[in-house]
């Protein structure tokens, strides 16, 4: 099935790599209402791609704050 | 609420394959790609996870039409001279009608993506699976000699994929003008057809 447009949300992040065993990894793995997500470390942006249908972006980015890393939300 | 713009969908394609064709996939981004269509960043990874699945969902798009043209009207049970004219023919109408589409996918056969694209496409399998009962059928009907899979493939369409690199550059040996006509394609049809009939 294809993804519902409106539960993909898009950061500018400054994640230029992550170690596979990172917490940060773990975190948004094992997270219940994360269906998928990806960072395109090869783009200057450093895109996450996070498809939620529950989340906030807001959420997202307090969680990637906590763990260390800046994020802005791209519109 | 986001809308799926097909317009839009259909601008990042067509972009898409004009970069890459011009400057390969190092020098290609999603930053250049969403420039050039106007579009926002964000915008593009809506749709596209990374540069590699962009890459990847093109290359499927366009394999999926190739394959859908190569077996257009053609039948695995035609007789073996007759289908590989077939074959000639729907390939040669594919790539004269959609030639960057053809440069694109040349660039991704030779990159670690084309068999990522082959695995996605399901259509695939039953285009390998009609290729396949074709050849068997010519072997069976005794209509074609039994020889090693690629050497059979080189001899019954080398000739024409010679002939239609020559129709994209648009000239020949020496810089020759050429454009490809259907004679001179059955000219070098019917000498590859006595090379594969016992």
């Amino acid at each position: 099935m294809e993804t519902d447009l409106n539960s993909i949300y898009v950061f500018k992040t400054n994640i230029t790599n992550i170690d596979p065993a990172c917490e940060m990894r773990k975190t948004l793995d094992e997270h219940q209402e994360i269906e998928q997500w990806s960072i395109d470390h090869e783009d200057v942006d450093c895109v996450l791609r996070v498809v939620s249908n529950v989340l906030k972006p807001e959420t997202i980015i307090g969680m990637i704050n906590k763990f260390g890393h800046e994020c802005q939300e791209l519109n | 609420m986001r809308i799926r713009d097909i317009d839009k969908e259909k601008l990042v394609i067509t972009t898409a394959i004009d970069q890459i064709v011009r400057d390969g996939f190092q020098g290609f981004s999603m930053n250049k790609l969403a420039k050039a269509c106007s579009i926002s960043v964000g915008t593009l990874y809506i749709y596209y996870k990374d540069k590699d699945d962009l890459i990847q969902k093109i290359g499927a798009i366009i394999a999926l039409k190739f394959f859908t043209g190569t077996v257009k009207d053609f039948s695995p049970k035609m007789s073996f001279e007759d289908g590989l004219w077939k074959q000639w023919e729907n390939r040669a109408a594919f790539t004269m009608k959609y030639p960057k589409e053809v440069a694109f996918f040349e660039i991704v056969k030779h990159s670690p993506h084309s068999e990522i694209i082959l695995e996605s496409i399901k259509e695939f399998a039953d285009f390998r699976k009609i290729m396949t009962e074709f050849i068997d059928n010519g072997h069976r009907n005794k209509q074609l000699v039994p020889m090693t899979f690629e050497a059979f493939w080189s001899v019954a369409y080398g000739p024409l994929y010679t002939l239609l690199n020559l129709h994209t550059e648009g000239k020949s040996m020496g810089g020759k003008p050429f454009t490809l006509t259907k004679e001179i394609m059955k000219e070098a049809f019917s000498r590859t057809i006595k090379a594969l009939k016992p």
